[in-house]
């Protein structure tokens, strides 16, 4: 069984509200001018990283299914004259580096991982496996406009960060994942769910992906 | 923090714009140069740039995608592996999966692209393709995504969540992409004018796939002393006293000390990381040889990593190294090899590779 313990957990559910909004509403959390060029998405992880003040010797796991949407939009629409500022915020994971590159804090491992059906199952894994001494794992969406349209973003905004170590002392909580039968079917357990549970300091034991079997559980 | 325990290479093998592993590693040895001029925009025109596509896949998107088929050509020798699951799992990398079908859909409106367009989407169509099971975790760091790949899948084997593991990456160019590097004025569009004529350098893309499986104590060759770092300094900058570059190599010169190595670099024809990242080679590996492929293949970008390291394991096979095909001297760096260097006197190779963001990864990959 991996293990690790939850020291920090922080959630921002921006639900509809529009990348504007967010901006105004986050823009003294970030370096002066620095938020003009952010995403609602770098924004909002930006934010949840903040809480949890992270550090040069932290290990970061990202989790997005559809990452930067807004600025994927924006950048296809821009064509023939491709706008670069676009194409190199649209790139996986970006979200992560406005904020990092904000703060110019370096970190040794940064794993973004992508997926739907069992995001959250692999990030905890690529979390658990990691030997740094604190794991920051954060993800979030952003809401799209013509792409969700066509099934083809997100239909919610938000974003969370959990900070993971292994001493349990004043521990929020204990986040475990164990091999389950690998012939037992598994549900799909996305991000917007483990995001809800997270939020809600909802305990769960589910097999979030096959073989893997997640624990969360809250003091 | 501890450097992971070596993991052995069974086999691997790559696809690029001059064929599988052992045709590149030949055609390299040639001195052949992949990159042609092309259209940025495909059939849509603009200025032409340097493109290395695999013969017989056209260069605008397709519903389904093109580039299926070279890649199930790739991935044959996998097939009834068991790949995808509990045991077996698969790690798939790759920085654009199928993003360019987007780009196809938003300029021709024709829906069956959406299939493919986010990476989730892609992924589940490519396993099933693939007959993969539904073990597939999913990594997307730009032009480290293969080392990431490599490293987590090293992680769940050590683990003994698994007893092999396949990594797999692709990127194929599209408008899409190849138009957001021109955008960001890189592309060398004087070509056969050189790279470093320009005076911030200038690189052409290519379509790179990729397959690595490791296990734990099967395999011709060990993978060690992987490495990370990510400077979160600029999104298309290095941090200028190289210090980026440095600290990705620290654990790896660590894990090579006292062996006689060569090394691939990241080398995508960019001067200034050019600059930075041979000095830092040079510090850290003093005298090591140093080439690099993109200069002929194009940057591959999200497969880089796995397509050079499976050059790198029919250069350690045969002791033919191909030299920086592409380019031309004077280097950087005195260790520069423009042409073909033996690899039978040394005890591996140091392959690098840097993306976005100020990422970088290297590791170490010699004879087990």
């Amino acid at each position: 069984m991996l293990e690790r313990h939850i020291q920090a957990v922080s959630a921002h559910d921006a639900g509809l509200e529009e990348p504007a909004a967010t901006r105004e509403r986050l823009k003294d959390r970030f370096p002066r001018g620095a938020t003009r060029r952010m995403t609602q998405l770098g924004l909002l992880v930006g934010a949840a990283l903040d809480d949890l003040a992270p550090d040069a010797a932290d290990a970061i796991v990202y989790a997005s299914g559809y990452a930067e949407t807004r600025a994927l939009e924006g950048y296809l629409e821009s064509f023939p004259g491709a706008s670069p500022t676009l194409f190199q915020t649209s790139i996986h994971p970006s979200a992560v580096q406005q904020a990092m590159i904000g703060r110019q804090l370096p970190v040794r491992e940064f794993f973004p991982l992508t997926g739907s059906r069992h995001l959250p199952a692999h990030a905890v894994q690529a979390a658990l496996l990691s030997p740094a001494a604190r794991v920051l794992l954060c993800g979030g969406e952003e809401r799209g406009t013509w792409l969700l349209a066509q099934r083809a973003a997100s239909d919610r905004t938000f974003a969370f960060a959990l900070a993971l170590t292994e001493r349990d002392a004043a521990a929020a909580g204990r986040i475990a994942m164990s091999a389950a039968d690998p012939a037992a079917p598994a549900a799909a357990f996305t991000l917007p769910e483990f995001f809800d549970a997270l939020r809600q300091r909802r305990n769960l034991d589910v097999v979030a992906a096959p073989g893997l079997r997640l624990e969360v559980q809250w003091r | 923090m501890p450097l992971p325990p070596a993991v052995r290479l069974a086999a691997s093998d790559c696809l690029t714009a001059l064929g599988d592993a052992g045709s590149t590693h030949a055609a390299l040895l040639r001195g052949e140069v992949a990159l042609q001029l092309r259209p940025v925009l495909g059939a849509d025109g603009a200025e032409a740039v340097p493109l290395a596509v695999v013969p017989g896949r056209g260069y605008d998107e397709t519903a389904p995608p093109n580039w299926l088929g070279p890649l199930q050509a790739l991935a044959a020798p996998l097939a009834g592996g068991g790949w995808g699951t509990a045991r077996r799992p698969v790690f798939v990398t790759s920085s654009n999966f199928g993003v360019g079908s987007l780009y196809a859909y938003r300029r021709h409106g024709d829906t069956a692209h959406l299939a493919y367009g986010t990476p989730h989407a892609c992924v589940d169509w490519l396993a099933a393709a693939l007959g993969w099971g539904p073990h597939v975790t999913t990594v997307s760091h730009a032009c480290v995504s293969a080392h990431l790949g490599l490293l987590l899948a090293s992680r769940v084997l050590q683990a003994g969540l698994a007893e092999a593991a396949l990594v797999f990456s692709f990127d194929f160019i599209s408008p899409f992409v190849a138009g957001g590097f021109h955008a960001l004025k890189i592309l060398n569009a004087g070509m056969p004018a050189p790279y470093a004529d320009r005076p911030t350098g200038s690189i052409g893309l290519g379509d790179g796939a990729a397959y690595a499986v490791l296990t734990r104590d099967r395999g011709e060759f060990a993978l060690e002393g992987q490495s990370l770092h990510n400077e979160m300094h600029h999104f298309t900058a290095n941090r200028a006293d190289g210090a980026g570059f440095a600290a990705c190599l620290e654990p790896v010169r660590a894990a090579a000390a006292g062996r006689r190595v060569w090394l691939k670099g990241h080398g995508t024809g960019t001067l200034e990381a050019g600059r930075l990242e041979s000095a830092a080679l040079a510090a850290a590996f003093p005298g090591a040889p140093l080439v690099g492929w993109k200069g002929s293949l194009g940057h591959t970008l999200g497969s880089c990593g796995l397509v050079e390291l499976a050059l790198a394991c029919v250069a350690l096979r045969t002791g033919r190294v191909p030299g920086t095909v592409g380019a031309s001297g004077p280097g950087f760096q005195p260790a520069v090899a423009f042409a073909e260097i033996s690899a039978r006197d040394t005890d591996g190779v140091i392959c690098a590779s840097n993306a976005f963001g100020g990422a970088h990864a290297a590791f170490l990959l010699g004879h087990a």
